[in-house]
């Protein structure tokens, strides 16, 4: 007797970009009744859009990519200045919204380039199998044998300090978290019917993994991808206060507070506090995403909230 | 047995790589080992004489090969900065890093487990949200910055915890195992002891806040899918206090899965060292490798490298033994 | 069953952490906190690594150590005192009118740690083992050819040019003296901890990574008197704001190289004196001559903000340099003529030689904030005349080897911060512009003979008529000055924070960040 679940409409986003209705029992519509994930989803989205439009969002927008401002240097928050100025003077605001790019571009940079050379190591050691597996496998043991952020640390110490080489770094020391997560997908989809069947009929390897395998493993890859969005900002930042990352005047939330941090105990402590904010709140929102997407891409540990 | 030779095997083959990995990036750094090794203002024929002497004009290969022989003799080689042997140094930095690795490790688990099987117990609860949010916080705060935090506040306002260092400077004994705890207890001394618990209660308790966020959500992950097992609800029927349930019926069977955590816990804890030892001036392994890494000593970063990794294989090792020794499934897969 | 007994031992082991956990927050007395003891024993918290203890190849932080544990035969005074030097080890000394001879009577009754007397064989064995290891600051000891021991307590230097010996010996490097069995002894020994001075302190523990410990010498010459700091720990404090906080807290008694800006705040603070030190430090770029032509070079210092950073940047304690000397070494001037900040002018000139689209490399020490800060300033000028300044930190060590590899490949501006070995205008003309077969710290890669002729002679000169060689320094200054060979920035302060209970400090920009601990007393 139960009635009939009416079809929930479409949202003019959704119809945008040509998806259809959330239908009850699917993963969105999960993700939708969690109001921390939502919350969490709309921060992110904040700072995506802040990042987006840092330049008209700010009348400092100069400063904002690093133009002092000598005479105003160390002012508390107040009317024109709203999180107060730096030590060069600059708008603490504006440094912030522009950091919030460098942030985004690191977290996003990191984790692409991390999952392309995972899913490819992963991809290939799984679908052949046998020495090259063992030997692709070792290597992704190898670098998974250093704790988080030492190898990171030592590679962008190497590389020197800027933007790309911090990306590179942390990179270098995720990769392998992915190689493994595909290449146990791959294992068992090698041994789905529809892949014996286009093997039997010759396509050759390469179109293969790139067609059949790699499209059909990649879920659990993006669900991990995306929780790992707010560590690779929080990696990136310890990566800065050790002196290790972008270059000045590149605008970055982990150098505001290694810098900011000398000021706070004259009772300036406007620019690491806001710099520090930024940092957590953006890390927050995104591990809440993922944790709530982890949940609800799991079945068993779907909250019923 | 065979697993374990197996195991054995692979570890040895991965610090072989480690070995390896670290050698190729030390010798990127962008400087020259000699004229630091040389001092200060050194001539250049000195700086030559120092490069033969330390065989930097060997073809790279050659000087792997050797620094592979000289680890099998257990020789770590000099600091080219303070032309000290690095084995007589990670004595004293070692046990500094593992005494704050180990209790934040403990203090986790502590916080964590209990909170994880409250968390699972009340799914969809305000208290499951409330433990989700403290251990999603935990992981997203910047350590270097809750740090600075706790010190403002319990250190330099309040007064009531020292700011930095292992021990009071007027504090001294002797340190037979290096671990301060220990020795001080050794030392036989309440007032000592005192001294060094009060300068661990800082960077313990900010080391320890990421893998606490990270055990709350393995043990609540794992426990959910315990309890959905037969057994739980065939226990609840039977009208077996929940406490029992949860603690002796469930929690002893998500354990063993998750304890795995327990090296990823110790993991997160040593690597964090670098900026927790920093901000406290605390004199470790993390500290020497970040002291290193700005004088450009790769012998240093090499070694420091190394047997951080070394420790963190060997962890893993041992528990993957234990978990295989309980949970005999491990063997097969 | 086994697998219940691990469990049972996780939860003992977690509840003997939470044990421990909580009562190290919940409890907690306000008294017990200081550091920083009552009980005659003084804590420097001090930002540098000490790395090596050999007095004969130390030249750098090392000194704050090795000055109060070794002496040497001069020392040079304060500015403003009414003698250049005092006596130290040596009592009195006399020269020859050309200044190539020099003689030295010791001072009686002086022991070393080790107990042997000080004489005049082991003054002349230290300063033999200086000169053959010809390491760190030995080039100080140069014009020595030979030394001769007249008698227990005298002792005579033959130079092979006129030079002022008498300065050299208050070197803040290279002219320690040691113990006749020190001066047998490798680096090693040293580095173990092993000392062999005739100071007021011995090294009583060192670690490279930690700090170094100090005990006083009982046997001094200068004597000890109630108050005196019996125990000395330097520790090594890097990170500033953890020094700031311990300086703060009572947990140091005394730091240094704070940032500039957090010196307003302390100097509030009732418990403690700020004191500045007046200036024989200095911040300059030196400009590549290999990769950047007259025209760049001239428009680079025309637009360097001289005036915007002295006013705003090191807590305004800074002042504009006066070319190369710093105002408080002897042979400075005011009267030089020197560039204004003109970004037109320079824009100007760029034009006029069709340069456009340049960018320039500003190599600066990782980690340096005002270094840092100059150089974000000075590229916002830059930028409004075409000029792309890159920022590029790096440890000194890296960028000291990057820059004497391959001059025309090398960074455009090097900033260097220098202060002198011993005090002398020549310290800073020959070391960062004379002209170098190889670049050693000339990394400006200047060359101009008529220049080295002009410095040469007025070192030659300073040992008997020091008024004409201030002349020519000054002569050649000017030279520096018109030829663009670097951007002259700032004289900087040292500055160092120490308790206001604690009494005695005098500020000796001579010997900068050393503290003389026996100077020291504490007023409960």
């Amino acid at each position: 007797m139960a009635a009939p679940t009416p079809t929930p409409p479409t949202s003019p986003a959704r119809r945008l970009l040509g998806l259809g209705p959330v239908t009850p029992g699917s993963a969105v519509w999960y993700y939708r009744r969690n109001w921390l994930g939502m919350v969490a989803a709309c921060i992110v989205g904040a700072f995506v859009i802040a990042a987006i439009f840092a330049p008209w969002l700010t009348p400092y927008a100069e400063q904002g990519r690093g133009v002092p401002d000598l005479p105003q240097r160390l002012k508390g928050p107040n009317g024109s200045h709203w999180m107060g100025t730096d030590e060069l003077g600059r708008d603490v605001l504006a440094r912030v919204l522009f950091g919030a790019r460098t942030a985004l571009l690191v977290a996003i940079g990191v984790v692409v380039l991390a999952v392309v050379v995972g899913v490819l190591v992963g991809a290939i050691a799984g679908y052949f199998g046998g020495w090259v597996d063992e030997i692709l496998m070792r290597i992704t043991d190898t670098f998974l044998a250093f704790p988080p952020l030492l190898l990171a640390v030592i590679v962008a110490a190497a590389l020197g300090a800027s933007l790309q080489n911090t990306i590179v770094a942390i990179a270098v020391s995720w990769w392998p978290w992915y190689a493994r997560q595909i290449r146990a997908q791959v294992l068992s989809l090698r041994e789905r019917s529809y892949v014996k069947a286009v093997q039997a009929i010759g396509v050759p390897s390469h179109k293969i993994i790139r067609q059949h395998i790699i499209p059909n493993a990649m879920a659990p890859v993006w669900v991990q991808a995306t929780a790992d969005l707010g560590a690779s900002i929080l990696t990136a930042a310890g990566l800065s206060f050790v002196g290790l990352g972008p270059r000045p005047p590149t605008p970055d939330w982990g150098v505001m507070i290694a810098d900011g941090r000398q000021f706070v105990l004259s009772g300036q402590w406007w620019i690491a506090v806001f710099a520090g904010a930024a940092i957590t709140i953006l890390a927050l929102a995104f591990n809440l995403c993922g944790d709530v997407i982890r949940d609800v891409a799991d079945p068993k540990t779907r909250g019923d909230q | 047995m065979r697993y374990l030779l197996r195991r054995a095997g692979t570890s040895l083959v991965v610090i072989l790589g480690v070995v390896t990995i670290t050698f190729v990036v030390s010798r990127v750094v962008p400087s020259d080992p000699a004229s630091l090794y040389a001092g200060p203002r050194a001539r250049p024929a000195q700086v030559e004489q120092v490069r033969q002497d330390l065989k930097l004009d060997d073809p790279v290969l050659t000087q792997y090969v050797s620094y592979l022989g000289d680890l099998t003799r257990g020789d770590l080689g000099i600091s080219f900065a303070t032309r000290r042997p690095i084995l007589g140094d990670l004595r004293s930095f070692l046990p500094a890093t593992l005494e704050l690795a180990l209790l934040a490790t403990a203090l986790s688990m502590a916080i964590g487990i209990p909170l994880g099987v409250l968390a699972s117990s009340r799914r969809g609860k305000p208290k499951d949200s409330v433990v989700r949010l403290f251990a999603v916080t935990s992981v997203s705060v910047p350590v270097f910055w809750s740090a600075l935090i706790l010190q403002l506040f319990f250190a330099s306002k309040l007064g009531w915890l020292p700011l930095s260092g292992r021990t009071s400077s007027n504090v001294e004994f002797g340190e037979p195992t290096g671990f301060f705890v220990i020795d001080s207890i050794l030392s036989g001394s309440p007032s000592n002891v005192w001294d060094v618990v009060r300068h661990l209660a800082l960077p313990v308790t900010v080391m320890a806040a990421y893998p606490t966020g990270l055990t709350v959500r393995l043990i609540r992950g794992s426990m959910l899918e315990v309890l959905g097992e037969p057994y739980i609800e065939a226990a609840r029927v039977g009208q077996i206090p929940e406490r029992t349930i949860l603690y002796q019926l469930a929690l002893k069977n998500a354990l063993a899965p998750a304890l795995t955590i327990l090296g990823l816990t110790f993991a997160y804890s040593v690597s964090s060292a670098f900026l927790v030892e920093a901000v406290f001036n605390w004199p470790g392994l993390g500290k020497y490798l970040t002291d290193a890494i700005v004088r450009v000593d790769f012998p240093v970063i090499t070694a420091a490298t190394l047997v951080i990794t070394v420790i963190y294989v060997v962890v893993n090792l041992a528990l993957d033994l234990v978990h295989a020794k309980i949970d005999p499934r491990v063997e097969l897969s | 069953m086994k697998r219940f007994r691990l469990i049972a031992v996780l939860v003992a082991l977690t509840f003997a952490a939470a044990a421990c956990g909580s009562s190290d927050t919940a409890d907690g007395d306000a008294g017990e906190t200081g550091g920083a003891a009552t009980d005659g024993s003084f804590v420097y918290a001090f930002p540098f690594a000490i790395t090596d203890l050999d007095p004969a190849s130390a030249f750098s932080s090392e000194n704050v150590v090795l000055q109060n544990v070794y002496e040497s035969l001069t020392t040079f005074n304060p500015p403003g005192s009414a003698e250049l030097l005092s006596p130290s080890l040596a009592e009195s000394w006399t020269s020859n009118d050309d200044a190539t001879e020099w003689t030295f009577t010791l001072r009686e009754g002086v022991t070393f740690h080790d107990g042997t007397p000080l004489n005049a064989e082991a003054v002349r064995a230290s300063l033999q083992r200086t000169i053959d290891l010809d390491l760190g600051a030995a080039f100080i000891l140069l014009p020595i050819e030979s030394m001769d021991v007249v008698d227990d307590l005298t002792i005579t230097f033959t130079l092979g040019y006129p030079a002022p010996l008498d300065i050299v010996m208050s070197s803040n490097y290279g002219a320690s003296i040691m113990s006749i069995d020190g001066s047998t002894q490798d680096a090693a020994w040293f580095n173990e901890g092993n000392d062999a001075g005739t100071g007021p302190y011995t090294i009583s523990a060192f670690s490279p990574n930690e700090g170094t410990k100090l005990s006083r010498y009982d046997d001094y010459w200068g004597g000890w008197a109630d108050g005196q700091f019996s125990e000395i720990d330097i520790q090594l404090v890097e990170d500033p704001v953890l020094a700031e906080q311990m300086i703060r807290a009572g947990d140091a008694d005394a730091t240094n190289n704070l940032p500039f800006d957090s010196y307003a705040a302390l100097a509030e603070e009732e418990s403690l004196s700020v004191v500045k030190g007046e200036s024989m430090q200095n911040l300059f770029g030196l400009l590549n001559h290999e990769r950047l032509s007259p025209e760049v070079r001239e428009a680079l210092v025309l637009s360097f903000p001289y005036d915007e950073v002295a006013e705003n940047l090191y807590g305004g304690e800074a002042t504009r340099a006066q070319g190369i000397i710093p105002q408080a070494v002897w042979g400075s001037s005011t009267d030089l003529d020197l560039p204004e900040t003109d970004l037109d002018a320079a824009a100007k000139l760029l034009a006029d030689a069709g340069t456009t689209d340049l960018s320039v490399t500003y190599s600066f020490d990782a980690g340096t904030t005002e270094q840092q800060q100059i150089g974000e300033v000075w590229k916002a000028n830059l930028a409004t005349i075409g000029i792309d300044l890159v920022l590029e930190p790096l440890t000194f060590d890296a960028r000291w080897e990057l820059a004497q590899a391959d001059p025309a490949n090398a960074q455009d501006i090097f900033t260097l911060f220098w202060f002198p070995t011993f005090v002398t205008p020549y310290d800073f003309m020959f070391s960062l512009f004379r002209s170098e077969e190889a670049p050693f710290f000339n990394l400006g890669y200047y060359s101009n003979p008529a220049f080295d002729d002009l410095i040469d002679e007025a070192d030659a000169l300073s040992g008997t008529d020091r008024e004409a060689a201030i002349e020519l320094f000054q002569q050649a200054g000017q030279t520096l000055i018109d030829d663009n060979s670097a951007v002259f920035m700032l004289d900087v302060p040292n500055v160092n924070v120490v308790q206001s209970n604690v009494e005695g400090y005098t500020p000796n920009p001579a010997y900068a960040g050393v503290i003389r601990f026996h100077e020291l007393s504490r007023n409960e």
